[in-house]
């Protein structure tokens, strides 16, 4: 009976193997035309909107309680369901999504995801469609505004931007016998030895996010300017160097083990507040979330920690964009434009999204004093390298980094296997 | 209409058998016009099967053999077997593929075993045993999302209840054990909860096996001076040596598909080092795009499933027929 069955299906299997394989290929690539939208225009309809913002600092809430129905007053009759996906989970989402023909109209997409997002074809290019592009993309400071960039086309707008600084636990670092905050590579290299197999500083991860400003402070890089290869950066000796600091560190046991992906240790918001961790580097979005957890604490910032490169942080942030499949160009349209206007922006900014806008940036820095810190370090912030391939390139440099923290490769060793398999995927744009 | 003693999975599995077998004994109402009959009881669940399950299937068997674009307008282009090459040269396959084996060793055989051990303890009659039943099934009823972060809490490096034992409690060690963050104690905290969540499971087929082991074989056995351990090798065993079979086959096959406590515990770092075949597919696929890649390596987990399930029952499952 067993091998009956078996039999039976696996005649079933193929009968049906042979019969779906008739509509593979699909037509070619994708070829729609961009028709350019109307502003101003009256919409009517629903849409909806994808994000990531985070319940936690209230986030969630400004969106839902004042910037939608603010919009939604602007334009009777029009809704907008807004609908959060963890961050985490946000491009794997996307990308079923997009293989489902099931995607919403708007996202917020982090901006290493909008070039791969333009790649498989599921963006409309804003600077084509939308008439008045150019007048958004003038408000925008270049660093965010480039990332929308793939193919000569603009694909989306910076919804908000963000850097990293250095944030610290005075308290900690003086009962750990520094005295005060380390402001370069070096100094904080002194204070490790120091405190002595005592934390001095903590990182959430070894990706490119947590690791690039390290390489850029010190003077490294991880590709040449158009993203083409990372030979000769990624593995040359100042980009080695601050990895190899980092190791060292580790090694001492000046940083902990979070920094091997974040699943076993305490996440650096938590250990800061607590004194667990006298410094890490981080955006600004933490500060509402420790003023929710640790209301007595009182986190100061510093900027990133200098070397021969200066003090360079990395971008972050999210852009909005808007999909091919979307039933309601129009109203999409007309949602950007709301969202990227000073009333959405002030109340997002309210609860830690920093704008992209450049005359918002008085604003922004009256809402919060510590704002100040990310406005003067996105002056020298760098973006991420941005190529359809980042997903997988993060992956093999997260991994290599990984591999040298744990003492099986050398930074070197790490950083010329990471280069090899780097390059061909930007060779393949 | 359908005489009521043919039951519609045996007539999927043997519908030829329907017709020439013994006249019923119910009478005339078998005919052999009414082939279709099975068919119709069987076909809701059929159908059901063929959308969820046979369609799925056949269509990530198609897709392992393309370089599969995302979106259905683009086109994929057939690459024969080069996911199939590709995934048995890629040492990080094979790494996932020696996890998920790690994993198995750890966790299968304590899982059985312990529910066996279990299964035995609570079918004597005493007291509380109906809660103590409960106790054991409620991990294998709650979500695996839940128990993973409840063990990745319990794991934590500076403040998990674990290292709290090994440290502060008993004082075996001064330093954390940072189990999550490298690789042997990240799949032994995983194969821990592996066995924590299946246990309840093994326990409660084990139990109703147990059940049907003849009062009176242990009785003959008692006459034969048997003690409680001869019992056991002898009577208990070979009673429910089936089930035993089919609960370890089972589990094996949960072993190579150990999924959602990985990805929430470790995520499959450090360094790929605890990755396991779905986490690294689930990655390739989702993350990267691959979904070529990503179904040609779930078909060639597939095949060694297949092969190592059939090995069990040709191994383990000879003596099966004299002992139902």
């Amino acid at each position: 009976m067993m091998k009956k069955l078996v039999t039976l299906s696996s005649i079933a299997l193929l009968a049906a193997a042979g019969l779906t394989a008739c509509d593979t290929g699909g037509g070619g690539a994708q070829s729609a035309a961009v028709s350019t939208l109307s502003s101003g225009a009256a919409v009517s309809g629903e849409i909806t909107f994808w994000h990531a913002y985070s319940a936690g600092g209230g986030e969630i809430k400004a969106l839902e309680n004042t910037v939608i129905p603010n919009f939604e007053k602007l334009h009777p009759g029009v809704k907008v369901k807004a609908m959060q996906i963890p961050d985490k989970d946000m491009h794997q989402k996307l990308v079923t999504a997009a293989a489902g023909q099931s995607l919403p109209d708007v996202v917020r997409a982090d901006i290493v995801t909008v070039p791969e997002l333009a790649k498989i074809g599921v963006l409309t290019p804003l600077s084509e469609a939308m008439p008045d592009f150019q007048s958004w993309a003038d408000k925008m400071f270049p660093g965010p505004l480039a990332t929308n960039k793939y193919n000569g086309k603009s694909w989306g707008l910076p919804l908000d931007t963000n850097t990293k600084v250095v944030i610290y636990n005075d308290e900690a670092l003086k009962a750990n016998g520094v005295a005060s905050v380390p402001k370069t590579l070096d100094e904080l290299k002194a204070a490790a030895d120091k405190v002595g197999g005592k934390y001095i500083l903590a990182e959430g991860g070894s990706g490119a996010w947590q690791m690039l400003p390290y390489i850029w402070s010190n003077g490294g890089d991880m590709t040449d300017p158009d993203v083409k290869k990372s030979s000769g950066y990624l593995n040359g000796p100042k980009a080695v160097a601050a990895l190899q600091m980092i190791v060292d560190l580790y090694n001492k046991k000046a940083i902990p083990g979070v920094i091997l992906g974040g699943s076993g240790g305490t996440p650096t918001g938590d250990g800061l507040p607590k004194g667990m961790y006298p410094t890490i580097v981080d955006g600004p979005w933490t500060f509402p979330n420790m003023a929710t957890s640790y209301p007595n604490f009182h986190p100061q910032t510093s900027p990133m920690f200098s070397g021969a490169g200066g003090s360079i942080s990395v971008v972050g942030g999210e852009d909005i964009v808007m999909t091919q499949q979307s039933k309601n160009k129009e109203l999409s349209a007309e949602f950007i434009r709301y969202m990227l206007s000073p009333d959405a922006q002030k109340a997002m900014g309210q609860v830690g999204q920093l704008s992209a806008e450049k005359d918002m940036a008085e604003t922004m820095a009256a809402i919060q004093p510590y704002y100040g810190a990310f406005l003067e370090q996105l002056k020298t912030a760098k973006p991420r390298p941005a190529t359809p391939q980042w997903a997988k390139v993060d992956d093999i440099f997260t991994k290599q980094a990984q591999l040298a923290l744990q003492g099986k490769l050398s930074a070197q060793e790490a950083m010329d296997a990471a280069v090899a398999q780097i390059d061909p995927l930007l060779a393949q744009g | 209409m359908p005489s009521q003693d043919v039951l519609p999975e045996q007539a999927v599995s043997t519908p030829s058998a329907a017709r020439p077998r013994k006249p019923g004994r119910g009478g005339a109402s078998r005919r052999p016009s009414h082939w279709w009959v099975p068919w119709a009881f069987a076909a809701p669940g059929l159908i059901l099967f063929l959308l969820t399950t046979g369609y799925p299937l056949v269509r990530s068997l198609q897709i392992s053999f393309y370089n599969w674009s995302v979106l259905p307008t683009q086109a994929s282009t057939f690459i024969g077997l080069d996911n199939y090459i590709r995934a048995l040269g890629d040492p990080q396959f094979w790494t996932s593929v020696v996890n998920a084996g790690v994993y198995l060793l750890m966790s299968v055989p304590a899982t059985v075993a312990l529910g066996l051990f279990f299964a035995i303890l609570l079918q004597k009659k005493m007291p509380g045993r109906t809660l103590f039943r409960v106790l054991f099934y409620i991990p294998v009823v709650t979500s695996w999302v839940v128990v993973s972060l409840l063990f990745k809490f319990l794991f934590t490096t500076d403040n998990g209840a674990v290292n709290w034992f090994i440290t502060d409690f008993f004082s075996f060690s001064d330093h954390a054990v940072p189990w999550l963050e490298q690789r042997w104690t990240g799949l032994i905290a995983i194969s821990l909860l592996g066995i924590w969540k299946n246990l309840g499971w093994c326990l409660v087929v084990l139990l109703a096996s147990l059940g049907g082991v003849g009062e009176e074989l242990y009785e003959a056995a008692a006459l034969d001076g048997a003690n409680a351990w001869h019992k056991f090798v002898h009577v208990t065993l070979p009673g429910i040596r089936g089930t035993l079979l089919f609960v370890l086959v089972l589990q094996v096959i949960g072993a190579f598909n150990v999924f959602p406590s990985v990805l929430l515990m470790t995520n499959g770092g450090p360094a790929g080092s605890t990755e396991v075949p779905l986490t690294y597919m689930y990655k390739q696929a989702f993350s990267f795009l691959d979904f070529g890649y990503g179904s040609a390596m779930s078909f060639i987990l597939a095949i060694f499933i297949f092969i190592v399930s059939f090995a069990q029952f040709k191994f383990l499952g000879e003596k099966k027929e004299t002992l139902r």
